[in-house]
């Protein structure tokens, strides 16, 4: 059982078609969600929160229907908002313990919780102090704070890092991280900014015109990729370049020394040093390239209309 | 997650059931409501009445007093229907002046800081959210209506020195569900105002100019009509008139008005239906973020 499955969802709001036919199933620990404006990444969240229902097909979240079974699956999830969204007349420590309490938990357990969210987020200092005083840096750690202050299964985060500076944003990036090695949270973060997409997940949903473009595992998308290389060499390059293609690599040289390279399977790094200790070539430079997250993201974009529309990992 | 380690750690103890998330709703919005010193002393001001009707009927049932005022005393000292009337209609609009400054504190709020897509991510529905704040409105003007009128009615129960009570259930009766259906009423209307209204103190205004304006307008059509069906427009009226039926009083009222008992219940409750159509058309368009 996956974390989402959505099969073949359809949500039309106000005689508009917003997601259109999305299938797969979100397996990963942590699921990007990414796509440009208007991509339905928003409409998404709200239907698996149970505010929108599908016109057809289905969501589920942990094997619940997102509409018929809102009231469990939203006890199990931890969703915080994209917009300021908060109570501003309240200290930090009661609007978290009010939302720790709509979410269920006793009131002496959500006080001792609230109490260790704001800590465990880094705003213990300023927990008595009113929400609509705190920075914008705090007010988006008060949101990460209330989703977590009840220990949901799932946390949903949108756009985490709007609006924040450098330092603030490493700080939710870590905090989103450790998290994640926690292990016991599933995370679904939407967000524009594929850096912090890249840092955190290690599955994406891509969105484009409410359908799905793409949707990999970022890790896996990557190791696919391991065996093409750059290699910057000081000495008899062609000679040298000679040698590595009887290996059976396919290689092409660039003024400077520069080569570029695809291993096969059965060939390793520790092989070509050994061809260039052989003969006296220097091996300055050795870079692996990784698809990043950017050149899947464009590939999507561009290839979304050959796509079939079911997706699965 | 532990203070002094400032790790996670997941939840795995009990978890309530879905009325105490609705008790939740209704408790943080009382203590928001009552945050406001402007709260308490207004609360203060609805029982000052209540002070002048507990004397009255103090000297009603106390023979030296009722002999040092001869015979005014025994016509101004009657404790009736007519009496319980008074406190009633004086505690209603006192609880409307109490509501017009609650209600806009319980959700607008809620609404300028755009806590709703985050409160209703939370396992509670819109239902169960305008429940709770309809119930910390409801149980503040309990006290200062249908409870203090019934504490009215008990106090002369046992002061008088004949059986009062029991043949004067009716008044207590008639005082219950008039002033409950006041607040009922008056409670969405509140709410289903001030979720229209950004600023809390137009909010205020609006509120009472929800019920002054139609009843000016209801004014009108009955004197230009001639026709006694303006004063369905006519809050204060139409309640003036209903209570006067609960507590078998004949009033001033209803030799005007003659409005069918059916007519102002119909009238009441389509205000209530009204009420939460808006309310719900206001809470369903926020709940969510638009983007």
């Amino acid at each position: 059982m996956g974390t989402i499955e959505l099969d073949a969802l359809e949500v039309r709001l106000g005689g508009r078609t917003i997601l259109n036919g999305l299938s797969g199933v979100l397996r990963g620990q942590a699921i990007g969600l990414l796509g440009p404006n208007g991509a339905g990444k928003s409409t998404l969240i709200n239907t698996l929160l149970g505010f929108h229902r599908a016109s057809s097909g289905t969501a589920r979240i942990f094997g619940l229907d997102t509409y018929r079974d809102r009231a469990q699956i939203r006890s199990g999830i931890g969703y915080m908002p994209e917009n300021d969204s908060f109570i501003g007349n309240m200290s930090g420590v009661r609007f978290v313990r009010f939302m720790a309490e709509l979410a269920g938990l006793p009131s002496a357990e959500a006080l001792e919780r609230a109490h260790e969210a704001l800590f465990y987020v880094g705003l213990g200092e300023v927990r008595y102090r009113k929400v609509n005083s705190y920075s914008l840096g705090m007010k988006q750690l008060i949101k990460l704070a209330q989703a977590l202050a009840h220990g949901p299964r799932l946390l949903i985060l949108d756009e985490p890092t709007n609006g924040l500076d450098p330092i603030a944003r490493q700080r939710m990036i870590q905090l989103i991280q450790e998290i994640r090695k926690e292990g016991s949270v599933r995370l679904l973060i939407s967000s524009h900014l594929l850096r912090d997409i890249d840092e955190t997940c290690d599955e994406v949903l891509i969105l484009k015109g409410g359908r799905i473009a793409d949707l990999c595992n970022i890790e896996e998308e990557r190791r696919s990729n391991r065996s093409f290389m750059e290699l910057e060499t000081v000495g008899a390059t062609e000679t040298f370049s000679v040698s590595i293609r009887g290996l059976g690599c396919e290689c092409a040289c660039f003024p400077g020394g520069r080569i570029k390279l695809v291993l096969p399977e059965h060939i390793e790094a520790r092989d070509l040093y050994r061809i260039a200790s052989e003969q006296k070539v220097q091996i300055r430079r050795m870079h692996v390239r990784r698809d990043s997250l950017e050149d899947i993201f464009l590939r999507a974009m561009d290839s979304e209309g050959e796509r079939s529309a079911h997706v699965h990992l | 997650m532990s203070i002094y380690k400032h790790t996670y750690r997941a939840y795995t103890g009990k978890v309530t059931p879905i009325r105490a998330r609705i008790l939740a709703i209704a408790r943080y919005g009382l203590a928001e409501a009552w945050s406001a010193k402007f709260t308490t002393v207004l609360f203060v001001i609805c029982l000052v009445p209540l002070v002048g009707f507990l004397f009255t009927i103090y000297l009603s049932n106390n023979p030296a007093a009722r002999l040092l005022m001869g015979n005014a005393g025994s016509r101004v000292l009657i404790i009736d229907g007519s009496f319980f009337l008074k406190v009633l209609t004086t505690q209603s609009w006192m609880a409307m002046a109490l509501a017009s400054w609650i209600a806009p504190r319980l959700i607008t709020l809620d609404l300028v800081d755009n806590a709703l897509p985050i409160l209703l991510s939370h396992p509670i529905s819109r239902f169960g959210y305008v429940l709770g704040k309809y119930v910390a409105l409801f149980a503040t003007l309990s006290t200062v209506t249908w409870v203090p009128c019934l504490l009215l009615f008990a106090y002369q129960g046992y002061i008088s020195p004949v059986p009062w009570a029991a043949s004067n259930v009716r008044i207590a009766f008639g005082m219950l569900t008039g002033a409950v259906i006041w607040i009922a009423l008056i409670s969405l209307l509140g709410l289903a105002l001030s979720s229209w209204v950004k600023w809390r103190i137009v909010a205020t205004g609006v509120i009472f100019a929800a019920i002054l304006v139609p009843a000016g307008v209801g004014a009108i059509v009955t004197g230009v009509l001639r026709t006694r069906w303006g004063f369905l427009l006519n809050l204060p009226v139409m309640m003036s008139s209903l209570w006067d039926r609960l507590l078998g009083v004949q009033g001033h009222m209803d030799h005007l008005t003659q409005l069918p008992t059916a007519a102002i219940v119909t009238m009441l409750a389509l205000t209530c239906c009204l009420s939460i159509v808006m309310l719900n058309a206001r809470i369903r368009a926020r709940e969510v973020v638009r983007g």
